[in-house]
């Protein structure tokens, strides 16, 4: 039996063997389905979930004993969508940050979301269209927030430029725990 | 200017907390926000002078030493010696310091750990990690919430609660409490040998009360005697009186200025383990902790409070021994909790020896050691074997168990027990003291009569309408000091109390029957002298009539106004 192969005829057999194993290239339709957003590849379940975050009413009443100087912001209502659960909650903006054309924002989310999430797909819902806006994913930082990186539109960047943390946000947020998931 | 970068932060975080965006004051949020700054926000330079810093574990100290001395000092709360180190910690866990070497310290705590709480994990029996230790610091609040969790969710009202009875004591009923409390089996600040004299000098009032009510009679030196008796009892009260107010005072001042402290602080209670906190049994270390933390605020020059200081100083000193567990109310007092599984979990821990729990019937001494033989023989407890009745029966020489629980009704109750300021000496004392003092105050007005007498009363009208009787009123408003003494050679001789009469012929006066004598010497029915003379009276005693002040006769009494 022959021992000595020479390595360039090794690699070539190596490459073949891969190239055999190899799950064939992705359809271009496919890849356009991939490319699409989420609401458009589930658009009944983005319905569904758009009208459950549009039912969701969040205001303080503030029944304290003493007064106190606070600046709590207004939460802004949120739907975690996970593989076991849908949960209805809000999120604190805690910086919100428009400057160049991107968008910066750390939030945190007022439940407990069981095992810390380490990203977040978030949809950012328009109040009035009720349409989505952008979606981005959010990674998990320092205590439990999360933030955002994103660059925006234009007309969105204009729009959100002189927004402040303690003002009534003008979005709502779908939360998606496990992207995988419709 | 060193460490220019970490000015361009604060200041970038100052800045953009102004303009709104940032929700969070730039303390509060400093984790956060140092996070956004260093990824976004600083410039290669800064990035640059960061990386310098950070070269060796020197130039790291370096840094750690000018934040705590420089940096903290130029901020808005000088005094206050928390900011720098909840800044320290929250720094430690983010880039680049969690790799600095020098914050390692800073990753684990804040390190201004307080008395642990027991908090039983999902489930758990009882096991050594549900002893869990607590970390209490005081922020300025800058319009934060009030109380905080961190490291652990917890239900904002509860620990509210918690906030409110520490407030009870510093300032409220509670405190009120707590100098009850203190007052009356509270250890003092004196030195040893006067502990001694006071003791003495209460066994020597009560021994001179028993003199004077079952001793000899004192006959002239009543007045040494109860002159001696009223000074001794008048000193030790007003010693007793002093010490109390004046600690009671400072305990009041110091509580007024951390309440007023705590009302303008956030105080953060940090407890590692994610854990979800069901139920309010932590209410008690939050409580203690939040009292501990107030007092930390700053350097301990400021407590001017013997036992305020007392108290911060012990628990500072043994919080690695202390333990507690309690739901607390508002107003400061203790319900019951599942303790049982505690009580597992603190013998299984091995470092804490004193628990604070609320008082129910299985935190008992004898429950605790019930409890320590049950660990020791698994399933003694659970099966009872009862003796056989002709055999001999065994006495169980149990050790002393080596965790001490201390029952309490109130967080004063705990206080006392964790400042130390429990004693039996001076519960016996106190006890002693509550008793003569009874006494002395029941004595006051007898005592008064023998060393300040009233003054000598003179005889008035009216005098008896009757030939059978001899009034002789007298114009005093003390007719239980006076007694009146009838001596005749024609009529019996007689002693009488002056006593009061009302009606028509109202008066202070003794009125003496007149019997004519068998055998009389002198046949002048008009013969005989009333003395007036003091009695002297101690509680339930009266001793021998005293000195004689006034002496009439029976023919000046009877010429006396009828009306």
């Amino acid at each position: 039996m022959k021992t000595e192969i020479p390595i360039e005829q090794l690699l070539r057999w190596r490459l073949s063997r891969a190239e055999a194993e190899a799950p064939p290239a992705p359809r271009a339709t496919r890849l356009l389905a991939l490319a699409r957003p989420w609401w458009d590849t589930w658009p009944e379940q983005f319905r569904a979930m758009v009208e459950r975050l549009g039912k969701i009413q969040i205001a303080y009443g503030h029944a304290m004993a003493e007064p106190r100087p606070s600046r709590g912001g207004h939460p802004v209502p949120a739907l975690v969508i996970r593989t076991t659960e849908e949960l209805e909650t809000s999120v604190r903006v805690l910086y919100l940050n428009v400057r160049d054309g991107r968008l910066r924002l750390r939030f945190q989310v007022d439940a407990v979301l069981g095992p810390e999430q380490k990203s977040l797909d978030v949809t950012f819902v328009c109040n009035a269209s009720q349409r989505p806006v952008v979606s981005a994913s959010a990674s998990l930082s320092v205590d439990s927030e999360y933030r955002i990186d994103l660059e925006l539109s234009e007309e969105l960047a204009r729009i959100w430029e002189p927004l402040k943390v303690t003002d009534r946000m003008p979005f709502r947020l779908i939360l998606r725990a496990d992207t995988n998931q419709g | 200017m060193r460490f220019v970068w970490f000015w361009t932060f604060w200041h970038w975080s100052k800045e953009s907390f102004r303009y709104g965006s940032l929700l969070r004051s730039p303390l509060h949020g400093i984790g956060s926000h140092w996070d956004e700054w260093f990824r976004h926000e600083a410039s290669e330079g800064d990035l640059r002078a960061i990386e310098e810093a950070g070269r060796t574990k020197s130039t790291q100290r370096r840094f750690i030493a000018w934040l705590l001395r420089h940096w903290a000092g130029e901020t808005d709360w000088p005094r206050n010696q928390m900011v720098s180190r909840f800044v320290l910690g929250q720094l430690a866990h983010l880039p680049p310091f969690d790799k600095w070497q020098a914050f390692e310290n800073h990753r684990a705590g804040y390190g201004v750990v307080g008395i642990s709480a027991v908090v039983l994990g999902a489930e758990s029996p009882g096991q050594a990690e549900d002893v869990r230790r607590v970390e209490a610091l005081a922020l300025p609040a800058d319009g934060a919430p009030i109380i905080l969790p961190e490291g652990f969710q917890a239900d904002a009202g509860e620990m509210e609660t918690a906030r409110c009875a520490a407030s009870s004591v510093l300032r409220g009923k509670g405190l009120l409490v707590f100098l009850a409390l203190w007052i009356v089996g509270g250890r003092r600040p004196y030195p040893r040998w006067l502990k001694i004299a006071v003791a003495l000098g209460w066994l020597a009032v009560g021994g001179l009360i028993l003199y004077l009510l079952i001793g000899p009679e004192p006959g002239g030196r009543l007045f040494l005697w109860t002159a001696t008796l009223t000074a001794l009892w008048s000193g030790l009260m007003l010693v007793g009186v002093t010490v109390a107010a004046w600690h009671g005072f400072r305990a009041w001042r110091q509580g007024a200025v951390w309440a007023t402290r705590m009302e303008q602080c956030q105080v953060r209670m940090r407890m590692n383990g994610g854990l979800t906190i069901k139920g309010e049994s932590a209410g008690l270390p939050f409580c203690l902790n939040t009292l501990l933390a107030v007092s930390r605020v700053e350097p301990r020059l400021d407590c001017r409070s013997w036992l305020w200081q007392r108290f911060v100083r012990r628990l500072r000193a043994e919080r690695d021994i202390w333990a507690a567990t309690g739901v607390v109310t508002t107003d400061g007092y203790l319900r019951p909790v599942v303790l049982e599984p505690k009580l597992h979990a603190c013998l299984a821990h091995g470092g804490i020896k004193q628990i604070l729990t609320p008082r129910q019937s299985n935190a008992s001494p004898r429950a605790m050691i019930r409890l320590t033989a049950a660990r020791a023989t698994p399933g003694r407890e659970r099966e009872p074997v009862p003796p056989p009745a002709s055999a001999s029966r065994l006495g169980f020489a149990a050790e002393k168990p080596r965790l001490r629980t201390h029952c309490c009704r109130h967080v004063a109750q705990a206080m006392m027990a964790l400042g130390g300021l429990t004693s039996g000496w001076q519960k016996a004392v106190s006890a002693l003291a509550i008793i003569v003092s009874g006494a002395m105050l029941f004595a006051l007005p007898d005592l008064r009569a023998i060393l300040v007498p009233p003054p000598a009363p003179l005889a008035v009208s009216p005098s008896s309408p009757s030939p059978y009787y001899l009034w002789v009123s007298l114009d005093t408003k003390h007719p239980e000091r006076f007694q009146v003494v009838f001596e005749s050679e024609f009529w019996a001789n007689r002693r009488a109390e002056v006593t009061p009469h009302s009606g028509a012929n109202a008066s202070m006066r003794a009125e003496i029957f007149l019997h004519r004598l068998a055998g009389q010497t002198n046949p002048n029915g008009e013969d005989g002298t009333l003395w007036i003379e003091r009695r002297h009276h101690f509680l339930t005693r009266e001793y021998a009539p005293g000195e004689r002040v006034g002496r009439y006769s029976v023919a000046y009494l009877t010429r006396l106004p009828h009306e």
